[in-house]
């Protein structure tokens, strides 16, 4: 052969190489990195947006679709709660999952290269209550998240991704039993997307650390360490031994919110406002700096726009008016000055409520001020985490109370008839979030078999669970207290 | 390649290299391909046995289940004769399993409701719907079996058919050493290929994939005996999100139900939706039996969509035999029934056996109404349901209206009289026991006969064996067996016995 020829091969050969190095990457792109909009359905209605519409966070926080959707076949047994396995995959974990829906509410699908599933507002902010044992779940956006037990979902993806068996042969062997995946989807996640996705948890244990120290209580269903999840993975400070457990809040009627009125956000009034409250929660669950900063802040203004015009939701169940207007009065008397009035929506001094101190304690000055810069250096303009020291709680607004049980910011006292006992009287050992709805002491259900069974246990006497504290109007008679709690359900 | 090379003898004296190089090429590319292509044509096939008749296919046809879970062919026919001692007669048919005969009267190989596919280069056999919704009905203990299509499959024992399996698979005798020589005898005649590769990896992995399942239904063992007719619908549902069982709510445990029967679909599809399956938990036929298709061991990937939908066309209209090719019925009695159905029944039941208008049909009667056993309903949960939305996902027949309810669905009673024994449990034996207060319904009969009551309307109940076959005694006061509710002024119990012999009769023209 001359050389001419071989060149001319080579030439071919070269050529033929390009093509597939092209053709390659154009497979590699559109399989691995290609971004798809939600189908119309997610953003058909608000309500929908909010419940099941990306915020961005499949980017970098994502599970890959059939790892999430196989992990409950697979490790069925380390779906726990309060030390026991809960038995029926994601929903054991007390999420919000309407029927038909192909993922609970808060949980987001979405292509990039691959389906992708990740987390909304909504999964800590959607509200479960039965009317009774025999019914089924009335979801409310907004509300309290009060039965989501992140804790166990954040302990579950980091149990699954240290054990041996999250491998490539016993998952692809459980995702060929539920689909078909075409080979370049089969090759990518046996080589690329499990080990990867593994990694990717694994990296996260230690910053998760605290998760499982054995010297805190577990947060339980509808509770988070708050201020602690910002300390750690935003801006990555070393563990201490604080311990902030909190109730989720409601995020509806974020109007009330205004802050040339000296309003505050968050329960130690840590942020200054509600943009900036749900640019740091977007942020959290996107884990990592905004792909796309201009989509991001569209986010964040949608959201904003959406949960200040949202409505609380009116208590659904007959109320006594005449009782509720005998209740007025004795409102007036002993509330409306912290919770209808210029102090409302402001930080109190602790001492003069007395609540527990663990939340308060787990935020200071100097993190908000580097938490400020983390979001700054982001190219991020809020208003931001508040940089002084913080003194108290913020007087809450009622707007829904029905709906915010259990009462006090750690979610200390299951009922607010209870709320109206002194601390020594209420509860000291109840069951969080069972939904079935309690009318006559006005919060849910928080004991008996049911609530035992599908809960989790609360020992007031915990770190950060303390029940003391408030305890205004605890002297009123039986009837009077009676009363108040009708008018309440009026708010 | 031959001609190429004459046409060139020059080159072919001058390169011994050439021959060299294509006698390599034939020993290293060409051999190795051409057993690849034979080993393709003989394990790489996927072909089920078909049939041109709806019904035949019904009988027979394949869901796709044999991919996933089929047994080879001469393995499921070995088995009954290797294991023996974990069935309570011969064969498949002490099960209860119903066999057509051979023209020279002998049993078909296989019974109605299994199907045969070539997978992977076995014939494998599988369950299919028939299954569970084909029985037989005889006028006397003398007189031939008839095979009814679509009604409920009231001999099948369900449960002892899958502890046969789980059991056989972990004795000792599940291999090759004892299945080969039975295959043998049965006058199997594997080729070389399969008696000494095909079949003894086959008996291994059959052996593997049995057990691994094992783990999943160690539950059924630990339930109250379902007997014939019956299944734990939605605690079987949950084994495919492999739930973990020991840990669910003792109460959801104990909920035998009958199998239905799935004729006239068409009219719970049209004009409305009806809520289907005892609890109404499903208003879509298709879904409900795409998820009824599960137990035929099909899954996403591998359910035979193009078969199941001719088994969906034929039970549309399938319809079911009349009472009166059967037994006389007393055409004047039964008019004076017609009136007090109207009054008492047609709301919820509807108008006639062929026509299901009605306001309340198809819809759940919440459980403090019809008052029957709960254990039904409390094993189908909410949290079952939304689970079941996730079944399919990334087809456009996902399943989206599994719902969580809290009573029991109203029935069409079309084919009424094959449907015995009564209520969604099975628990009262026949027409005219349910139509007595519970306190004067059977506390224990037995289940399982195929020898009619025309006059009580239901099996024979009250023979503890026949023909070699001991029956299931079903005991009321047994967790999931009450045979409670349903009773009442309004349900007809408090009816003379002249009215309920009149209604009964005109039941009989359902």
């Amino acid at each position: 052969m001359s050389q001419c020829s071989c060149k001319t091969c080579f030439k071919y050969i070269g050529l033929a190489l390009l093509v597939v190095a092209i053709i390659g990457a154009m497979i590699g792109y559109d399989r691995g990195f290609r971004e798809h909009p939600q189908p119309d359905w997610v953003t058909s209605t608000p309500e929908m947006r909010f419940k099941y519409g990306s915020i961005g966070a499949e980017f970098d926080a994502g599970v890959p679709y059939w790892i999430f959707y196989v992990l409950p076949r697979v490790f069925p047994e380390k779906f726990m709660q309060d030390g026991k396995v809960a038995p029926g995959g994601y929903a054991a974990l007390g999420v919000a999952w309407e029927q038909g829906q192909e993922l609970p509410v808060g949980f987001t699908k979405k292509t990039i290269g691959f389906a992708r599933v990740a987390n909304n507002c909504a999964v800590c902010h959607t509200t479960s209550y039965r009317v009774s044992a025999d019914s089924n779940p009335v979801y409310v956006v907004g509300g309290s998240g009060h039965t989501t037990n992140v804790q166990g979902f954040f302990r579950l993806l980091i149990d699954c991704a240290k054990d041996p068996r999250f491998n490539a042969d016993i998952l692809m062997a459980e995702i060929n039993r539920v689909t078909d995946l075409d080979l370049i989807d089969s090759l990518l996640y046996r080589f690329f997307i499990i080990p990867i996705t593994k990694q990717r948890l694994l990296e996260r244990e230690a910053q998760f650390a605290w998760l499982y120290r054995k010297d805190f209580p577990e947060w339980g269903r509808g509770r988070d360490d708050a201020m602690n999840l910002t300390k750690y993975f935003m801006i990555r400070a070393p563990m201490d031994d604080t311990f902030g457990p909190t109730d989720m809040p409601s995020v509806w009627n974020l109007k009330k919110y205004v802050w040339d009125k000296g309003h505050r956000m968050n329960y130690a009034g840590d942020s200054h406002d509600a943009g900036s409250v749900i640019m740091d929660s977007a942020l959290g669950l996107l884990g990592a700096a905004p792909k796309d900063k201009e989509d991001f802040l569209g986010q964040v203004k949608w959201l904003k726009d959406y949960l200040s015009e949202l409505p609380p939701p009116k208590y659904p169940f007959p109320i006594d008016t005449a009782k509720a207007a005998a209740g007025k009065p004795l409102f007036d008397t002993h509330c409306a000055s912290c919770h209808a009035s210029d102090k409302t929506g402001t930080p109190l001094p602790l001492a003069a409520v007395g609540t527990d101190r663990g939340r308060l304690d787990s935020w200071n000055k100097g993190a908000a001020i580097k938490a400020n810069k983390v979001v700054k250096d982001m190219g991020l303009e809020r208003r931001g985490l508040v940089e002084e020291d913080l003194t108290g709680y913020v007087a809450a607004f009622l707007d829904g109370i029905w709906l915010k049980a259990p009462y006090l910011h750690n979610g200390s006292v299951p009922t607010l008839r209870d709320l109206l006992e002194p601390a020594a009287k209420r509860p000291k050992v109840f069951w969080r979030g069972y939904d079935v709805y309690d009318q006559v002491k006005v919060g849910f259900v928080t004991d008996g078999p049911e609530a035992h069974r599908i809960g989790t246990r609360l020992d007031t006497a915990s770190k950060g669970g303390g029940n003391q504290g408030h305890e205004f109007g605890t002297g009123l008679s039986a009837a009077d207290k009676e009363a108040l709690v009708e008018f309440l359900k009026t708010l | 390649m031959n001609e190429e090379f004459e046409s060139s003898p020059g080159e072919q004296k001058s390169s011994p290299w050439k021959r060299r190089f294509l006698i390599l090429f034939a020993l290293t590319v060409g051999l190795p391909a051409f057993i690849g292509l034979v080993m393709l044509q003989r394990f790489g096939g996927d072909e089920p046995v078909d049939y041109a008749s709806p019904t035949e296919h019904f009988k027979y046809g394949s869901t796709g289940g044999e991919r996933e879970m089929g047994f080879p062919y001469w393995i499921w026919r070995a088995l009954p004769e290797v294991c023996p001692q974990y069935l309570p007669g011969k064969g498949y048919q002490s099960l209860g399993m119903v066999y057509e005969k051979n023209p020279d009267g002998s049993d078909r190989d296989v019974p109605v409701g299994t199907s045969k596919r070539r997978f992977q280069g076995i014939d494998r056999v599988f369950v299919n719907c028939a299954a569970c919704h084909v029985s037989t009905v005889r006028t006397a203990p003398e007189k031939p079996a008839t095979i009814v299509l679509g009604m409920p499959a009231a001999t099948f024992n369900m449960k002892g058919f899958e502890e046969f399996f789980f059991k056989c698979a972990a004795d000792p005798k599940f291999s090759k050493e004892y299945i080969l020589p039975e295959i043998a005898r049965q006058g199997g005649e594997l080729d070389l290929l399969d008696r000494y590769l095909v079949y003894p990896i086959a008996i291994a992995i059959m052996r593997d994939r049995v057990l691994a399942l094992a783990g999943r239904f160690d539950w059924v063992f630990k339930q109250h005996e379902w007997g014939p007719g019956r299944v734990d619908t939605f605690n079987s549902a949950k084994v495919i999100f492999n739930f973990p069982m020991s840990h669910l709510d003792p109460r959801e445990f104990d909920a035998p139900a009958d199998f239905p029967s799935i004729w006239r679909q068409r009219q719970r599809k049209e004009p409305k939706e009806m809520q289907l399956h005892w609890d109404g938990n499903n208003t879509t036929v298709e879904e409900r039996n795409k998820s009824a298709a599960f137990g035929t061991g099909t899954t996403p990937p591998t359910i035979d969509i193009q078969r199941i939908k001719r088994v969906e066309a034929w039970i549309m209209d399938a319809q079911p035999p009349a009472f009166s090719d059967f037994f006389a019925i007393d055409r004047s009695i039964a008019a004076q029934g017609a009136p007090i159905y109207q009054k008492y029944c047609a709301a919820c039941h509807g108008v006639s056996g062929s026509d299901f208008t009605g306001e309340y049909v198809g819809t759940v009667e919440p459980l403090a109404r019809i008052g029957t056993d709960r254990r039904r309903l409390d094993s189908y949960t909410y949290t079952l349901a939304v689970n079941q939305a996730t079944l399919y996902a990334g087809y456009p027949w996902r399943f989206t209206h599994f719902q969580k309810t809290h009573g029991y669905a109203n029935m069409p009673l079309d084919g009424l009289w094959l449907r015995a024994p009564y209520l969604h449990n099975g628990s009262v034996p026949s027409l005219r026991d349910l139509l007595e207060p519970a306190a004067k319904r059977p506390k224990a009969f037995y289940r399982g006969y195929d020898v009619y009551d025309p006059v009580k309307v239901g099996f024979v109940s009250t023979v503890a064996q026949a023909d070699g076959k001991k029956f299931f005694r079903l005991d009321t006061s047994v967790p999931g067996n009450g045979n409670g509710g349903h009773e009442g002024k309004a349900y007809g119990t408090e009816l003379s016995a002249a009215e309920k012999t009149a209604l009964v009769e005109f039941l009989k023209t359902f």
